[in-house]
């Protein structure tokens, strides 16, 4: 077994941060329109840091496993340094990239965050 | 007419100031239709539903149905199954069927039996069930008992709606019948009707199969919901016959219906994202039925992927996979046959 396939799966059977966060301050739904992972991803904001990142997800092990080690990079991180994170840093902690077709996976949380970050304004420091 | 009850919305009643009423209430012997089955007969000579599928047995339900719009009143028609009309039929097996025939006036608020089966019919929109007891002789009266508590009606005195009160909460429970009630000293046979919300399916994975579900569950009066994170697969297009369309987290969409034994939730987008979330918010809920599209070993897998997370063997028990009746089929439409056979058993009492 890979090391990918191996981090995946643990993640899969193991994720960090999953469930609702009941007191967040920004929050951003996602799908992949064909394949139909959804994800929501939830964060707390205070003083320019994510004190809380958490996740909710009907999705595939790539999509969890991503959610899974992303949540847990960017708690306790400067929004604007979580901004800057992207999926080339995604696949490096996944020690691999997915197949081919499957690489929007793996990249759905980190969109999702953004786009909470950014609709919410927490991103704009 | 879907349930049996008269529907005065119903573009077939809406020229039909009176009709014959006929309701199956007993059967011995081999007989199709379940007790409380009904036909109604119009003036004009309409006819919706049936009390049997033998035609010479409703043949007999018609013609005396016809004779009671004229003269008006109410009679209890027994018809043997062992004679032989019903060689002629191919019902050889014997036995009875007694079918209470009335007359009622479909749009009289005050007419007790049209009145009744809109008390009824409001219980079912709530989701409850409801029984409507009724008299096999003399006078009409109705009394509706609904599971949420609710009373309309009478049967004339309150002693009598107590007594019959408190066998409608055993027949909400067990099933159609008819009952004695004593009262003044005298004994009536009364007839109580137990009437019950459809089957809802919420179907998971709007894929081909949900479309032939869709369109299959509506005959057998069942409700569908079909449920998908895909906007472009969860369309009104695609599912002119379900009764509701819901797109986003296929898990949190189940989990916000209200569950009950009458739910059934059929996993057919044969997808593991979807299916252990799911599961995991239904396998402790009273949703009656859980149905996985899949080969055994899938469904073995599965399930030991949810037991790892502390679901019992009693809860992963609850999950039927391969889902359906085997039946050999494997087009979408003869998978949608299968599956509805096993939710039809399923209500009927013969699969748990």
């Amino acid at each position: 077994m890979t090391a990918f396939r191996a981090i995946v799966l643990e993640h899969f059977r193991h994720p960090r941060n999953r469930g609702p966060l009941d007191d967040a301050t920004a929050s951003a739904e996602g799908a992949n329109p064909l394949c139909g992972d959804r994800i929501r991803v939830q964060v707390r904001v205070a003083d320019g840091t994510i004190d809380d990142a958490r996740f909710t997800a009907d999705a595939c092990a790539i999509c969890i496993a991503s959610a899974s080690v992303l949540t847990e990079h960017v708690r306790g991180m400067r929004v604007s340094d979580a901004a800057q994170v992207d999926a080339r840093w995604i696949h490096e902690s996944l020690e691999g990239e997915p197949p081919a077709g499957r690489v929007k996976c793996s990249t759905l949380p980190l969109d999702t965050l953004r786009r909470a970050l950014y609709v919410s304004g927490s991103a704009i420091i | 007419m879907t349930d049996g009850l008269i529907d005065q919305s119903e573009p077939l009643l809406s020229n039909e100031p009176s009709v014959a009423l006929a309701t199956l209430v007993a059967a011995t012997g081999s007989t199709s239709k379940k007790v409380g089955t009904k036909m109604i007969v119009g003036e004009s000579g309409r006819l919706i539903g049936g009390v049997t599928i033998g035609g010479c047995v409703d043949a007999q339900v018609v013609e005396a149905a016809d004779a009671l719009l004229e003269a008006g009143g109410r009679r209890v028609l027994s018809i043997s199954l062992d004679d032989d009309e019903a060689w002629e039929i191919g019902l050889t097996c014997g036995g009875t069927v007694d079918v209470l025939i009335e007359r009622v006036n479909v749009h009289d608020i005050v007419d007790p039996v049209a009145a009744a089966h809109v008390a009824a019919r409001a219980s079912l929109a709530r989701g409850e069930s409801a029984v409507i007891a009724t008299p096999l002789d003399g006078e009409s009266a109705a009394l509706v008992v609904s599971e949420g508590g609710a009373r309309h009606g009478t049967l004339g005195e309150s002693a009598v709606d107590a007594m019959a009160t408190t066998i409608a909460t055993d027949v909400l429970v067990n099933g159609s019948r008819i009952a004695p009630i004593d009262h003044a000293g005298t004994s009536r046979q009364y007839f109580f009707d137990r009437q019950s919300p459809p089957t809802t399916v919420v179907i998971v994975g709007a894929g081909q199969i949900a479309m032939s579900l869709t369109r299959m569950a509506r005959e057998l009066d069942m409700r569908t919901i079909v449920v998908d994170g895909r906007e472009r697969y969860a369309t009104r297009d695609r599912f002119p016959d379900a009764d509701e369309i819901r797109v986003g987290m296929p898990s949190e969409i189940v989990a916000s219906i209200a569950p009950s034994k009458r739910v059934a939730v059929v996993l057919i987008a044969h997808d593991y994202k979807y299916e252990l979330p799911v599961l995991r918010a239904l396998l402790r809920s009273t949703v009656g039925y859980v149905g996985m599209l899949g080969s055994r070993k899938r469904g073995d897998a599965v399930r030991a992927l949810l037991r790892e997370e502390g679901f019992t063997d009693a809860e992963l028990a609850r999950i039927h996979t391969p889902i359906g009746l085997d039946i050999g089929g494997k087009s979408p439409p003869e998978v949608a046959v299968s599956i509805l056979a096993e939710l039809v058993a399923v209500r009927s009492g013969k699969r748990a």
